[in-house]
């Protein structure tokens, strides 16, 4: 008898295989043929879509879904929403709004993780890894084969923090009105804050500078600078780039150092706001 | 493997021939001058749908602007003899496909807190401006779709921003535009090729400059959809089209 | 083959289609459900930990995405995970002790072949675990054997990230010890193969239970890691007492686990780690007595005992290797069977199932044969993972006793072979359950282990059950 089971255990695990690669196959039932050879270029690493796609089986295909269209099976249950890669639309960019990413910031994205979403920090992955995968989240997108990246904005280097820079930045908030969404004392609670949707008419917060959160895209001063002069596509948050000079936009970096909790990379800013007993700008001044 | 081969062949095709066919219709140059021209008017019957009034409270700086003259949703405009408002009519066949952009840069201005006008109808490639000349942010968010191969972005404009000027590359009947900071701002720009024409108060309009031949024409209007009609234009001379949309 | 055969391999066929074509379960494993990723996000193959995986525990059982805080989730959010395995299984040893004339309890001990087979079921394991807050994790697992008696296999809390720091965590209570390859997320579970032999192995004669690092443990652990858990180091001050609870074995004695470990880089092919472990630890051999049955908490005369290795995962495509080594050594009174008298588990103080004798003053002495015994495991287990839905698994152990605790003893006395073939296919692969089918064969070796005639005893195991988690 025991033999006998043996036997079939063995037709069973068999038969267990095909399924399984049938399963494999039906991934690549879409017409995604010509888009299979994608590849990325970040520094010295090339990634190659094909490469990384038992990695996305594994670890990703859960919310962004195996057509890569954000509807994995736990997509529902999620907010934010996992990102649509077939619309190649990003809020991470170093480029200008309505352009596409570089493949260094989809990189950059991955390790970074985005804060406050379900998407993790995936930093155990090596870089290589990681670059195979952009060539994977990219070859789901139509516009990766049809359009070049923007061109980066330019960051100049970073200025010393002055009081009169950050006094300037807290201008350029009450100019540009920042506070409209995110309040004036940077906690997500300005007048507009509530009735926030993104692209897809799904409700959205602003980013609460007070809470000790990570922005999205990244806590760094270059970072910060990026997030408001690209703007984060998909989402409410504008492009400023036409409206703040570079000079002006560290300023407001500095500024926005100001409103966030008590951390040891923007030592200098609060100690500033707190000599100069900075308040937060009044929202019924009369715009400049 | 074979197959794929002949796959890739049935799509090379259609586009050789494409090819030849343009070079053959660019050697004519298209002269609209001299051209004819569509008119007619379009009506609502039954009755016109409430327009809601907005709560701009949250923004003094645009309630302020609607003090005398209350603030309404633009969605469905019903002028004098029911004529509808901001519809949009352009050719959606008998083109020859190679009508130049027209050279008129329109604006697309930020009054109020509303968009002015609430309907912007644009040629593939034509540059238009965005302003604004209101003391308060916006964020002008047009949301074309992804799949139809215009780009949307999202850049601000507060008080005194220069004018953002730009063009869409695709046809797209319509893009939606809005304002995050002011949720109720909602437009339209209607990207299309060829000659069109978009409604006044009374419900008329008039297509210029279309060369003579038959062609189908199609009005859109945000709310209530598309009617189709066909028109035969004779050089010089105005053919007549009219469209009544049901209320809903 | 025969007709009714061939109508069998048609259903069963059929109904594995059909159990591949089913939705996908809405039950919910609680950490799955909890950030909405695939177990294989982070199990190699559930149960075992991937690199994200040991970084999640790591972080606390923490994304880090700021929404790891219990605040952030549904109200209807249950942590638990329930995981139970019915099977059907055939064990066989080649040499049992009997009587020689059936009956007659007089009569000579031999030895026979015994193999019995049946349905069964494992024990029940109620896994509950997450966040108490922003950094202040816990984890919770009764467990019960498959009569239903239960105990508690995990309890403990962790301060996760003091200061902001990934160096500073430290958690209280009973654990797995901080090993890369941990025994309780073990991916063979016949009765050989369901502990490493690695982890528990003693040679002959030697009754100290304290060294088993397979064990949870009560202590107390200090772990710090790099934010990309490149870097590992763990160490751990754990009651004497192998997990046992009130104070009841080892008594008032410390021993210590330190385990450290870093990976690295290799492009492609993902990254491979490496480290090594050391378990320090004493216990007391001598016990005051009362009506003759040695008192809790009297302990003297602490004797030393360590354990101490090389872990490797390595990872080749869909090829993995766990590698881990292991030199034990115990002071020569454990050897010779002292050490845990106390131990509430073995009823009779110096009777049966690794009890230990209890040394009375002026009695006791070491045999002048007597040495300390020390030891040496090696241990591999390789993976084929076809996909996330299918492993293959293989693993061999090899013990071998390097000093015996008599110099009477054959040197190759209690050295053991272990070896296991498995496949584990899980037909469904959702971040709200788990569920394997789950076959598997071992065998294991004893070098003059059989009850009579000390021959080598051999020992097999066949399993086939179904594995779940929900």
């Amino acid at each position: 008898m025991p033999t006998k089971l043996l036997k079939w255990s063995w037709l069973a695990a068999s038969a267990a295989l095909l399924l399984a690669a049938t399963a494999q196959a039906q991934i690549t039932s879409y017409d995604e043929r010509d888009r299979l050879n994608t590849d990325s270029h970040i520094g010295k690493y090339t990634g190659h879509a094909t490469n990384a796609k038992e990695d996305y089986r594994r670890y990703c295909v859960g919310c962004h879904g195996e057509l890569g269209d954000g509807n994995g099976e736990v997509a529902q249950w999620l907010d934010p929403k996992p990102r649509d890669f077939t619309l190649g639309i990003f809020k991470c960019r170093s480029t200008p709004t309505g352009t596409l990413p570089t493949d260094e910031d989809l990189f950059n994205t991955i390790a970074r993780g985005l804060d406050r979403s379900n998407m993790p920090v995936w930093n155990t992955f090596t870089k290589q890894q990681r670059a195979d995968l952009v060539a994977w989240v990219k070859h789901f997108s139509p516009r990766f084969q049809k359009e070049k990246p923007g061109t980066p904005i330019e960051i100049p280097a970073e200025p010393e923090v002055t009081p009169e820079r950050v006094k300037a930045g807290q201008d350029v908030f009450a100019r540009v009105q920042c506070w409209k969404c995110h309040g004036v004392e940077g906690m997500a609670n300005g007048p507009s804050a509530s009735t926030l949707t993104d692209d897809l008419s799904r409700p959205i917060l602003p980013y609460n500078f007070t809470d000790g959160s990570r922005p999205k895209c990244g806590s760094t001063d270059q970072d910060i600078y990026r997030i408001f002069m690209t703007g984060l596509d998909g989402t409410p948050m504008p492009s400023f780039s036409d409206n703040i000079k570079p000079e002006e936009a560290w300023d407001l970096v500095f500024y926005l150092r100001t409103l966030q909790p008590h951390n040891t990379f923007n030592l200098k800013e609060r100690q500033i706001a707190k000599q100069l007993g900075l308040k937060p700008v009044n929202p019924n001044a009369p715009a400049q | 493997m074979k197959s794929h081969y002949v796959r890739k062949l049935a799509a090379v095709l259609p586009a050789l021939v494409l090819v030849c066919a343009g070079a053959v219709l660019l050697s004519q140059k298209v002269n609209a001058a001299g051209g004819g021209s569509i008119t007619g008017t379009v009506k609502l019957s039954g009755t016109a749908p409430h327009m809601k009034g907005i709560d701009m409270s949250k923004d003094p700086v645009c309630s302020k602007a609607h003090d005398t003259n209350p603030a309404k949703m633009e969605n469905v405009l019903v002028g004098s003899g029911d004529g509808l408002e901001n519809v949009v009519l352009y050719i959606s066949q008998g083109l020859t496909g190679n009508e130049a952009p027209s050279s008129q840069e329109p604006t697309f201005a930020q009054k109020g807190c509303m968009y002015t006008p609430h309907v912007l109808a644009l040629n593939v490639d034509q540059k238009f401006k965005v302003t604004t000349e209101d003391q308060t942010t916006h964020n002008i968010h047009p949301l074309p779709d992804p799949t139809a191969g215009n780009i949307g972005w999202n850049k601000s404009q507060p008080p005194a921003a220069p004018p953002i000027e730009t063009s869409w590359k695709n046809q797209e009947v319509a893009i939606p535009v809005k304002c995050n900071i002011h949720p109720w701002m909602h437009g339209w720009f209607v990207v299309v090729k060829g000659p069109y024409a978009t409604t006044d108060d009374k419900g008329s309009y008039t297509i210029q400059n279309v060369p003579a031949g038959s062609y189908t024409v199609t009005a859109w209007q945000e709310d209530l959809g598309t009617q189709t009609a066909k028109v035969t234009v004779a050089a010089g001379s105005a053919a007549k089209a009219d469209f009544t949309f049901k209320g809903k | 083959m025969t007709s009714p055969r061939r109508h069998f391999a048609g259903w069963l066929l059929c109904a594995l289609f059909i159990a591949g074509a089913l939705p996908q379960a809405n039950a919910l494993p609680a950490f799955a459900r909890k950030y909405g990723l695939r177990c294989s996000a982070c199990h190699e193959a559930w149960p075992m930990l991937n690199y994200f995986g040991q970084k999640f525990k790591d972080n606390g059982y923490q994304l880090m995405n700021d929404h790891d805080a219990p605040i952030w989730q549904n109200p209807a959010y249950w942590p638990v995970t329930f995981r139970m395995t019915p099977y059907w299984h055939r064990e066989s040893t080649d040499k049992v002790a009997v009587d020689s004339v059936t009956g007659d309890a007089t009569s000579a001990a031999r030895e026979a072949q015994v193999t019995s087979h049946g349905f069964d079921l494992s024990g029940l394991d109620f896994h509950t675990g997450g966040t108490l807050d922003k950094n202040i994790s816990f984890y919770l697992l009764p467990s019960s054997d498959p009569t239903g008696t239960f105990h508690f296999e995990t309890v403990m809390a962790r301060l996760d990230n003091l200061f902001g720091s990934s160096w500073l965590n430290v958690k209280l209570g009973k654990f797995e010890l901080d090993n890369l390859v941990s025994e309780k997320r073990i991916l063979t579970l016949t009765p050989i193969s369901g502990v490493y032999q690695t982890y528990h192995f003693l040679p002959p004669g030697d009754a100290n239970i304290y060294g088993q690092i397979g064990d949870n443990q009560l202590g107390i652990e200090y772990m710090g890691h790099s934010a990309n858990d490149r870097t590992r180091v763990s160490a751990a001050l754990l009651s004497t007492s192998d997990g046992n609870v009130n104070l009841a074995s080892g008594t008032n004695t410390y021993t210590g686990f330190f385990a450290a470990s870093q990976a690295f880089d290799t492009g492609k092919l993902g990254v491979q780690r490496l480290g090594f472990y050391a378990m320090v630890g004493e216990a007391p051999i001598t016990f005051l007595t009362s009506g003759g049955v040695p008192v809790n908490g009297t302990g003297t005369g602490n004797k030393g005992f360590s354990r101490e290795g090389f872990v490797g995962l390595f990872y080749l495509k869909k090829l993995d290797f766990l590698v881990v080594t292991q030199h034990g050594s115990d002071s020569a009174w454990f050897g010779q069977g002292f050490g845990n008298a106390t131990n509430p588990f073995n009823g009779t103080p110096g009777g049966g199932n690794g009890g230990g004798l209890n040394c009375i003053p002026g009695t006791c002495v070491l045999p002048a044969a007597a040495r300390a015994p020390s030891w040496n495991g090696f241990l591999l287990e390789t993976h084929y993972v076809y996909s996330p839905q299918i492993v293959f698994i293989q693993r061999s152990e090899w013990q071998r006793v390097s000093q015996q605790a008599m110099t009477t003893n054959a040197s190759s006395l209690g050295n053991t072979d272990m070896y296991t073939f498995g496949m584990r296919w899980y037909p469904i692969m959702t971040s709200r359950a788990g569920f394997a089918w789950h076959n598997e064969y071992s065998w294991l070796r004893t070098v003059g282990g059989s009850p009579v005639t000390g021959t080598d005893l051999t020992s097999s195991s066949l399993m086939s059950g179904f594995d779940f988690d929900f």
